[in-house]
Formats: C-alpha cells, structure tokens, sequence
C-alpha cells in the first residue's frame, strides 16, 4: 500500500540547513493500523506530510497504491489526496465559518469521485460518528470531541484507503480520547489503512504496529 | 473544474463572512454612487443647456446683435467670441427679413426693465415686446388667460401677458423676486408646500381659490394695461419668461423708449433651405447696416458650441470617475489580501483535502469579482435613488441618468473586480498546504 525507499527531507533555515528526515525505508500494507511515535522534532510531522502528499521529499521515492507519488505534478497530488487520503489534524483544522455539515461535505465539493448522493452520504457520516443532530452548528458551538468527531468524519467522506492522523487525541481528555479512538477502531475495521502519529502509548497500543523515530530516522 | 463550483464557493465564501464583506464594500459602493451621481449632474447639466440654448428649432435661425467671432476650429466661438456691442438691429430689420423667400415668419423681441404696479404692489418686471408668436417659439405656455391676437399687435392694444413670479409678486402670494446686479428678479419658482410654508409663518391661510390678475389693470410707466394672460412658470436659465412682461411689439413701440432689437428669430419654411435662408437674412440685414455689428446663428453652431462646453464637463466627469474607481479598486484588493492571509488556515485545509491551485485561485478571484458587482449594484441602486429624489424634490435642475451610465458603472465593477480580483487570488492560490496548516 504504502512504501517509502530513502527518502530525505531538509530545511532550509537562512544560510543553515536543517536535516529532518534521513533515508526513511518504510512499508504499510493494505487495512494496517500503524502508530508513528518520536519525541518532539523527531520528523513525524514531515513524514506525516510526505505520506498525505502534503509536501513533497527531497529524494527518494514515494509509491502509494503502486503509484509513484513522487513523480506526480501537484495536481495530480492534488487528486490523489483528495481521493484517497483523508487528514485529522490535533487542532481539528474545521473551518470555522461554515456549518458541521458543509465541513463535512467540503472534500466532495472537489471531490473527482462521482458519489451520487453526496447529501446522504454526509448525513449517514454525521449520524456514524454522533453529530447528526448538530449538523447546522458552527465548529465554535462544539467541544473538542465533537470537532475531533467532525473531522474524522470529514476525512472519511469520500471514502479514502488511508486515513493519516497527526496527534487525534492531543487535545482531547481521557473520555473523549476513548471515543475517537473506537471511532478509529471500526474505521480500521472496515479496511481503511490508519497511520497515527502520536506521543501517547495509549493511542500508540491500539495499532497493529508501532514505529519510532528517532532524529529522523526509523529506530 | 467547474468554475460553477468555484462560484458557489465564493459566494459561500462571502456569505460566511459577511461582516468584512460589508465594510469592504462601502468603498464600491460609495464609488459607484459618486460615478452615477456625477456623471446624471453633467448629463443634467448638458441637457439644461441644450434645451435652454439649443431651443432653436432646427428650422430656425437666430439674429443677435454683435458679432460671435469663429473660433481656431472654424465654429462660432460662444465663450470668448461674442463682441459686446450695442444693439442697432430695429423692428425695420425685421420687417426686412421677412420679405427673404422662403422665411416662413419673424419673432422680434424687446427687452427692457421697467417697474409694473398693481393697486399698492410694485415690482420690477422684464418688459418684453414681441408678436403674437411670441408664446409657440419661447415654448411659453399659459396657465390662465390667453395670449395677444396678430390684431391686437397692429392695433397697438394696451394688452400684456404676465409671467408667473410677476404675478406672484403683485398678487403678494410671494415675496417680490430677489433683484440680481441687472435688478431684474430671480428665475425662481416657488412650489406649492414652500408658498403653504410662507402663509402659515406670515399667519395667514392659503385658499383654496387663488386670486387671479387675468382682466385686471397694471401700470407700468405712466400708461395703464390690461392682463389678459398669466404663463405657466417656465424656470429656465438665461431665458426664463418667469419674470416677463409681454406686450404687443407695436405697443412697446409706441410706449416706451425701446427702440433696438434683443433678438430676433427667424422660420424657415424648412429645413432644406435653412442654409439659403441663412444667407439671405444675412445680406437682408446688412443692407440697413453700415458694419457688420449683429451676427446671424443656426441650431448646429450653437448647439456645436454647447458640445464644446460639455466636452470640459465629459473630460473632468471621466478623470473623477478614474480616480474613485481606482481607489475603490484598491481598497477591495486591499481587504481582500488581507481576507487571503486572515484565511490562511482555510487556504490549507481546502487544498489539503483536494482543493487545486486553480480552484483556490478561482474561488478567491470569484469572491473579489461578487464583492465588486454587488458593491456596484448597490452603489448604483444608491445613486438611482438619490437621482429620484433630487428630481422630486429639488427643482433646480434635473438631474437625468442615462442608460449608457448604469451599463459603464456596471461593467466597470466588472473590470475593477477582474483587475483587482488577481492579485490576493494569486496570493492565495500559491500557497503551500503544508505551511498554511501550521499558520497562527
């Protein structure tokens, strides 16, 4: 499913150079659940970028359902995104204007997926993930679960292989927490692909695998 | 895509942020109200004056004393060209006139100012001797009465018509006309709520039936006159009749001191032979005079000299409208550059999801555009309105807003949103997701 050969990544900071990512090797198979974990600056945020196609490496390849991620144009990254990764952020990233429900429907408004009934589809997400009755809310009226929910079921809408989530849980309480992580759960129950990068073992041990990184590189 | 997509987006994207969409669109508004308003005050103004210079008909010919001078391009320069000299032009000059072939008739007029008493009202008066024809070529219609026969005129009847602020005023409905430098009173009308207004601060009741002077006697110098007639108000600048008194041009003749000729108009019998006429009248006249002291005018001469007039208007109206649309347009790029860094975040998440650079761009160059039409479409309505209302209640002069100018003001939102709209749309579109994500 996914699979990354030395793949590099530097930053370039004034006229001093910063290192973060060095000759990463890493395979994800099809439905596998993974945990990424590293201390802060450790490059999982980088990594987490390049594997959603956010960002591109400096070398190396990049093959995503056997395709050559890193030799696609940006607007092909563009629609590889939008079809088959779906993103939840720490900070939820909703935005902050529009309604839950037009959150959730956004990636099927650039959706190349031709979903026919794409207002039923967001409706059975909101009723999956417990926001049915606050579809009409604005992201302010809701508690960080319920935008946590949102996301998920966001990034779930046009039904993507992948699921790449940067710290879910990061602003969450204990209870919460719980419920995202069940919602990821029967996520990954379904088939989708989940890579979570976290600094909690107990996000951590609900993966099939867990990966460290360590400055930059896999340990 | 889709740029129906982007649309819906953007008016999405306005909708949702509607605050900063109202303020940032005062300015277009405020542009487009004073485009709209400016240009109907120079269309008014050019049209108050064709109407009041170009009254000529176009089969008609006017005779003035002195002479208009030909301007660098050829025309008859009505600025700075006209001498000023002294009238010799004489009713004989008229008569004279009238024998040219194919001159259909001659309106002479008089012109003096003379003080008309009625019973203990007094008031200076613009005492005006013509013909019977006096009324159809001054466009001078009548409120009550009726104007002086051709018989009258020969006979020398003692018969006047009255123009309305005249009658007004020795009536004592109105305060007597406010007298200018030449001491002849304003061109000015007063409606019926200000008269109303008036009688109640003087404590007095307005009736319902309004006195009239038709069949009264006025004195004016030492002779006695009869009014048979009152003109409706006619508040034109430079050729009111408002303050007239209009005799029989014999009378006047036979009355007073008047002697040389304001003007005089000339009918063709067509327009096919004004140019002949033209000359004709031309050599008519110069045959009495010893020097060419008068000057013979067609519609097209002044209606050209008129052109070049508002030509000054058009040119200053269009360097105005420059600048208020440039500034406009820049307020609204302003906003939304910093509309495109307020949204940052947003930019990311729309195109960490699957938004294209070409979708952002669209999208935010969608809302510039909206933001600018409706801005436009209201700055428009505003100024519609203000232009309804000024015709309704202020009677200066009218204010006219022609088709072409609400189809320039409206295209030229178009151009301000497309021109403006690129920049923050570029701006937004070149963002990368991964760096906009992580913006505070």
């Amino acid at each position: 499913m996914i699979t990354l050969r030395r793949v590099q990544k530097a930053f370039q900071t004034g006229s001093s150079r910063q290192d973060i990512l060095h000759s990463v090797d890493l395979r994800i198979d099809p439905g596998e659940y993974v945990a990424i974990m590293g201390k802060s600056g450790s490059g999982k945020s980088t990594l987490l970028n390049i594997l959603g196609a956010l960002d591109s490496a400096d070398s190396g390849e990049y093959i995503l359902a056997g395709k050559p991620v890193h030799k696609m144009r940006q607007s092909k990254r563009t629609a590889l995104r939008n079809t088959e990764i779906g993103f939840v952020f720490q900070q939820f990233q909703l935005i902050p204007n529009l309604s839950v429900y037009q959150n959730v429907l956004l990636p099927l408004t650039y959706g190349r997926k031709k979903l026919g009934r794409k207002k039923a589809r967001v409706l059975q997400l909101l009723e999956e993930v417990g926001l049915a009755d606050k579809k009409k809310q604005k992201p302010s009226r809701l508690s960080g679960g319920e935008k946590q929910r949102a996301a998920i079921a966001r990034a779930l809408v046009n039904e993507p292989s992948i699921l790449l989530a940067d710290e879910p849980t990061g602003s969450l309480d204990e209870a919460t927490t719980e419920t995202i992580l069940q919602l990821f759960d029967r996520v990954h129950q379904q088939g989708t692909t989940i890579v979570v990068i976290t600094h909690d073992q107990e996000v951590a041990d609900r993966a099939q695998r867990v990966i460290h990184l360590k400055d930059g590189a896999l340990a | 895509m889709r740029l129906g997509n982007a649309l819906k987006l953007a008016c999405f994207g306005l909708w949702a942020n509607k605050f900063r969409v109202l303020s940032a669109m005062m300015g277009i508004v405020i542009g487009l109200f004073a485009v709209i308003v400016l240009i109907a005050i120079a269309v008014g103004v050019k049209d108050t004056l064709l109407k009041q210079m170009g009254s000529l008909g176009a089969e008609q010919i006017l005779v003035m004393p002195g002479r208009v001078l030909d301007s660098a391009n050829g025309q008859k320069d009505f600025l700075s060209g006209i001498t000023s000299v002294p009238s010799t032009l004489t009713y004989e000059d008229a008569k004279a006139v009238e024998a040219v072939p194919n001159v259909k008739s001659v309106i002479p007029q008089l012109e003096t100012v003379s003080k008309a008493v009625y019973e203990e009202q007094n008031v200076q008066a613009v005492l005006v001797g013509s013909t019977h024809q006096y009324s159809r070529v001054q466009h001078a219609d009548l409120a009550e009465g009726r104007f002086f026969t051709e018989e009258e005129q020969q006979s020398k009847k003692n018969v006047i018509v009255l123009g309305s602020n005249i009658h007004d005023a020795l009536l004592g409905k109105a305060a007597e006309p406010q007298s200018g430098s030449t001491g002849i009173p304003a061109p000015q009308e007063k409606t019926w709520w200000q008269r109303a207004l008036d009688s109640l601060m003087a404590g007095t009741v307005v009736s319902a039936e309004e006195k009239t002077l038709v069949g009264q006697k006025l004195t004016i110098g030492e002779k006695e006159y009869t009014v048979i007639g009152v003109l409706k108000p006619n508040a034109t600048l430079g050729s009111s009749t408002d303050n007239n008194v209009i005799m029989p041009i014999e009378t006047a003749l036979a009355n007073t001191d008047m002697k040389y000729l304001n003007k005089m108009i000339v009918e063709a019998n067509s327009t096919e032979v004004i140019d002949e006429v033209d000359g004709a009248v031309f050599s008519a006249i110069k045959q009495n005079h010893k020097e060419i002291d008068f000057s013979v005018v067609k519609q097209d001469q002044m209606l050209g000299a008129i052109d070049n007039v508002t030509v000054i208007l058009q040119v200053m109206l269009l360097g105005i409208t420059a600048v208020a649309l440039f500034i406009s347009g820049t307020g609204i790029m302003n906003v939304m550059v910093m509309s495109v860094r307020e949204r940052t975040r947003e930019i990311g998440i729309r195109k960490a999801i699957g938004a294209t650079t070409f979708e952002i761009m669209a999208q935010f160059f969608f809302e510039t555009l909206l933001l600018c039409v409706i801005g436009g479409l209201f700055g428009t309505g505003l100024g519609y309105a203000f232009i309804e209302l000024w015709n309704q209640y202020i009677e200066a002069f009218t204010l006219t807003l022609p088709l072409w100018a609400i189809q320039l003001a409206l295209g030229s939102t178009v151009v301000i949103g497309g021109l403006f709209g690129i920049y923050p749309a570029l701006k937004a579109a070149r963002m990368k997701p991964s760096h906009a994500l992580r913006f505070e």
